[in-house]
């Protein structure tokens, strides 16, 4: 798939996310050795608004990058920038792959492989530092990083929940999730009876030209 | 008496015997300053043009690839990493310096084993037929005395089905992009060569090579007429480079 933009620019971008996706996996050792399982494998992610194609392949002490790709991919995705923001957002990404717009084509197990090392990433920031402020002022600014990183994280998981139920019970700005598949269920329900209704009163009217004749 | 072809050399023309010496002596000069003039001049987006050819190279672990007009190694170097243990790199290049310098900056940076270094002319490859599964040249094409030469004999080495990878300066697609270019490799860059390398002459050489290499459809049909077939070509940076790929059949 091509892109519009000049190959200089989107290699350049590539070049970036994937020497900042490494250097975050040259602080992760685990999830560098997880990786290294999925070398030889190559995913290919195609979005099809905005056109622009990107193919990872693991290896076993980095990940590529690459805007190009000739030979086959274990795995392809293929949708629109929307249906990957989707996917990226989800609580429950398999689910969404296999329930989403995404259209998934050759070997599923290995991406969702990649998709569960990617989410357990956690660098350990402190191995940087210390090299750069030393043992003791490294050490104690990873300890307030670490810190702060998880306060963040719980305050906003906290937020996130609490926004919710302002959304959903107080301003009442948008149905609670069971609310609107019950009312999609009854939707559905209706569509199916109106359906069954039509093809009756086809069937009626069909005999009644019948008797008439 | 039979007349003496004449070729190129800038904006010059010379007997055709002496450019491979003149432009020898260019690259002797440069050699030792040979990548750091690169990133000065270009910004350091020689690395991003250089990584796009090898996306394209498409080489795999286990595979054969040479680089002519290799330099100082930036090829190379990335292909040795996709090849592996099990590949074959080879660096090749006409100019013993650029070589020598090439040589030493891979061997510094733990490069060995699936590497080999080779002095070689592009017009006359030392390779049996069939050899490699991937050749490139980048910035070295506008250098051959006989580019239609040099062209056979890539394909010549290249095994069926192997691609042959011409990354150069090429021309650009915009007016007003061309103009500012003009102003930046007449002006600029032989000042810029003058202050780090002490040599503005082979930086005025540079610009005057440019303008006479074969523009991107004039190589494009270059590759289709030494018998490469499926040839395309991308221009990069607004066509002030472009990356020409064709396959041996």
């Amino acid at each position: 798939m091509a892109s519009s933009l000049d190959p200089t620019v989107t290699t350049a971008a590539l070049a970036a996310l994937e020497a900042a996706v490494n250097q975050a996996l040259t602080l992760d050792p685990a999830a560098q050795r997880s990786l290294g399982r999925l070398a030889g494998c190559t995913f290919a992610i195609e979005c099809s608004a905005p056109a622009f194609a990107v193919y990872l392949q693991p290896g076993p002490e980095r990940v590529r990058l690459l805007g190009f790709h000739d030979g086959p991919a274990t795995t392809r995705v293929a949708g629109t920038a929307a249906d990957f923001a989707e996917l990226a957002n989800s609580s429950d990404p398999a689910a969404t792959l296999i329930n989403g717009n995404l259209t998934l084509q050759g070997d599923s197990a290995p991406l969702i492989e990649l998709q569960q090392i990617l989410g357990k990433l956690d660098p350990d920031w402190e191995a940087p530092l210390v090299d750069a402020l030393g043992d003791v002022a490294g050490h104690q600014l990873a300890e307030l990083l670490r810190a702060a990183f998880s306060n963040g994280r719980v305050i906003s998981r906290s937020l996130l929940r609490q926004l919710e139920e302002f959304i959903h019970e107080e301003a009442r700005l948008s149905p609670p999730r069971l609310e609107v598949e019950d009312f999609y269920a009854d939707i559905q329900a209706l569509e199916q009876r109106v359906e069954r209704l039509q093809s009756r009163l086809a069937r009626l009217r069909k005999r009644m030209a019948q008797a008439a004749s | 008496m039979s007349k003496k072809r004449t070729t190129h050399f800038g904006y010059k023309e010379v007997d055709e015997d002496a450019k491979a010496g003149l432009v020898a002596n260019v690259f002797h000069s440069v050699a030792a300053r040979y990548d750091l003039m690169n990133d000065l001049m270009s910004g350091g987006v020689h690395r991003i043009w250089k990584r796009f050819t090898v996306e394209l190279s498409a080489v795999r672990a286990g595979q054969s690839v040479l680089d002519i007009a290799g330099g100082t190694g930036d090829l190379a170097a990335k292909f040795a990493d996709i090849v592996g243990p099990g590949g074959r790199v080879v660096l090749a290049d006409i100019n013993e310096s650029m070589l020598q310098v090439g040589r030493d900056k891979l061997i510094d940076s733990g490069y060995q084993g699936n590497l080999e270094y080779v002095q070689a002319d592009a017009q006359y490859l030392p390779f049996p037929d069939d050899s490699f599964d991937c050749v490139s040249i980048a910035f070295g094409l506008r250098n051959v005395t006989d580019k239609d030469l040099a062209l056979r004999s890539m394909l010549r080495v290249l095994k069926p089905g192997g691609r042959l990878l011409v990354l150069e300066f090429s021309k650009p697609g915009n007016e007003l992009l061309a103009k500012a270019y003009d102003g930046y490799s007449f002006r600029v860059l032989p000042l810029m060569g003058k202050l780090v390398a002490g040599d503005s002459d082979s930086y005025q050489y540079l610009a005057e090579s440019i303008r006479v290499h074969p523009d991107q459809e004039t190589l494009l049909g270059m590759m289709e007429d030494a018998g490469f077939v499926n040839c395309e070509y991308h221009n990069l940076t607004g066509g002030i480079v472009a990356l020409h790929r064709g396959f041996k059949a």
